[in-house]
């Protein structure tokens, strides 16, 4: 009796030690699998990050080119993108580390979650291309446009492929469906805002629900849901620099970006790089200038005149030395100091002026 | 008859304790050879990443040159010409990367030297932008590979003629360190 006792307990022994060991043998791997599995998220998050970020400087360089490109892998994903300080910061929420970037400026909703992301880019020019804008979108971004401006089709037909962008006459057009962002764009001077929320977005998240009012040619205001309420984002009116014209990627940007201050920090960007631009063309000048100096009968003439400033009122050298102070005053205490910015329009223009009558000669060096 | 019963009890015990250790050794010893294996397989993944990240630094790199608003071609309001720089601001552009290196382009450019190789009608060497990885504190340099990659060039010259621009031509090297 005593001796199948012991056999007993020998054997419920073994298959105790065997589950033990077992258990703890299991335990290894699933630790092995679940750090692994994090592991791959982390380095998923990285890859993503690095793919978009040569998707980027592919789309900022390929002049307004639409690319399309698929993230149906990151689906359950959220992407954020934000400014500050001058350093654009995007990544995946929660998930790796995020890309920080300070030259490109990258104009984009505050979030994302889509299948495929809609990246366009622009050359801001002023008067010459300074940089290339890069505009970030998504087909579950819905933009409504609202008003009577030949720019809304303008930007329609711009955007052609976006698949995400809508006229509407009224906020009352405005079906949610399946998107996942709204952003009303209004160019009639923001008769809704008092009206409130539109029903149909009374129940999506706030901050999935935005809208910029233009209120005049060259300002824009931004707001936000707040409950059933607009709040207004920016304290003073956000200005547009640029010359205007067709295909003005400083106002196409205001459509884009996800709030004022993402916008002024992607235009403090490009003022930045032409900062540095200005010096390469006042180098160019000062070649031009002594290509002209070294023949009496090539100083005496037009060319000359519209170059130097002690020709033409309105010539080269003076606009650029015009548009070197004003971007100086602009960049003093950025973005402080961004409404002394709308001075540059002026002395850009006089300097494309200046060019296009070099230009038109035929037979001038222009300056760009 | 006691002994005699308890000595080869004994002994199928030793042999299944020595069974156990000799299953408990070659399982460790299998682990090790996965943790090598594993060890060995990071080490080499980890290498290719370095170079697929280096080729793909070099593309971007090569991409943001050719398209440089500081030396490319521009005709008024109209597009700019395509892999063309303009020697007129070639020339003076190196100065002004090298003044604000730390401030600005090296963000761009990173550890990298860019150069353009006039081919046609001269043969000037033009250093864009140098920046080599700093050397180790022992005195060895800071880089173990260059990626360099190669693109023609026109070289639109206007100085030597206002009316007709000279079209030379050359290519841009763009080596990145790593």
């Amino acid at each position: 009796m005593a001796v199948k006792k012991k056999a007993q307990i020998a054997v419920t022994f073994n298959w105790v030690y065997i589950l033990i060991a077992g258990a703890v043998i299991l335990l290894f791997f699933i630790g092995i699998v679940v750090k692994q599995k994090s592991i791959s998220e982390e380095n998923l998050a990285t890859d993503v990050v690095r793919v978009m970020e040569s998707i980027f400087t592919g789309a900022g360089v390929s002049e307004k080119t639409k690319n399309f490109v698929d993230i149906s892998g990151l689906a359950d994903y959220t992407l954020f993108f934000g400014c500050s300080e001058g350093v654009t910061e995007y990544g995946i929420s929660g998930k790796g580390k995020p890309v920080q970037n300070n030259i490109d400026p990258i104009f984009a909703p505050l979030e994302l979650k889509d299948t495929v992301l809609v990246l366009w880019s622009l050359p801001y020019k002023l008067p010459f291309k300074v940089i290339d804008f890069t505009f970030v979108s998504s087909r579950k971004s819905k933009i409504y446009l609202m008003g009577n401006t030949p720019f809304i089709n303008e930007f329609i037909n711009a955007t052609s492929g976006f698949d995400n962008i809508e006229k509407i006459n009224d906020v009352s057009e405005i079906d949610p469906a399946r998107n996942y962002q709204f952003k009303i764009v209004d160019f009639s001077g923001g008769q809704f805002i008092s009206q409130g929320i539109p029903s149909a977005l009374s129940d999506v998240d706030d901050n999935k629900v935005t809208a910029v009012v233009f209120t005049g040619q060259d300002q824009v205001d931004y707001y936000q849901k707040e409950g059933q309420m607009w709040k207004k984002k920016n304290k003073l009116p956000v200005r547009i620099i640029s010359l205007g014209g067709e295909r003005d990627s400083a106002r196409f940007a205001t459509i884009f970006a996800g709030d004022d201050k993402t916008y002024v920090c992607s235009m403090g960007k490009a003022f930045l790089r032409l900062r540095y631009l200005l010096e390469v063309y006042q180098s160019k000048l000062t070649e031009m200038k002594e290509f002209y100096e070294t023949d009496p009968q090539l100083m005496a003439g037009d060319c000359y005149n519209y170059i130097s400033d002690q020709g033409y009122e309105v010539n080269v050298e003076s606009s650029l030395r015009s548009l070197k102070n004003r971007l100086d005053a602009c960049l003093v205490n950025f973005p402080i100091s961004y409404d002394y910015c709308t001075e540059m329009v002026g002395a850009a223009e006089k300097l494309r002026e200046a060019n296009a009558n070099l230009a038109e000669r035929g037979d001038c060096l222009t300056l760009y | 008859m006691k002994k005699k019963n308890l000595c080869p009890r004994k002994r199928k015990g030793q042999m299944q304790m020595t069974e156990t250790i000799a299953v408990l050794f070659i399982f460790f010893i299998l682990i090790l050879f996965g943790i090598m294996f594993y060890y060995k397989y990071q080490g080499v993944a980890f290498k290719e990443k370095q170079e697929e990240l280096l080729g793909a630094r070099a593309m971007d790199t090569t991409l943001k040159v050719l398209f440089l608003p500081e030396i490319s071609c521009t005709k008024g309001e109209a597009e700019p010409e395509d892999n063309c720089f303009d020697m007129m601001k070639l020339r003076h552009a190196n100065e002004t990367f090298k003044k604000y290196i730390t401030k600005y382009y090296f963000n761009l450019f990173s550890y990298s030297r860019i150069y353009v190789q006039e081919v046609y009608p001269e043969q000037t060497q033009y250093i864009l932008y140098d920046k080599e990885i700093p050397f180790l504190e022992d005195g060895t340099k800071g880089w173990e590979k260059k990626e360099p990659t190669f693109f023609t060039v026109t070289l639109k010259d206007e100085s030597k003629s206002a009316i007709i621009p000279h079209y030379g031509f050359g290519y841009v090297v763009v080596e990145v360190y790593s």
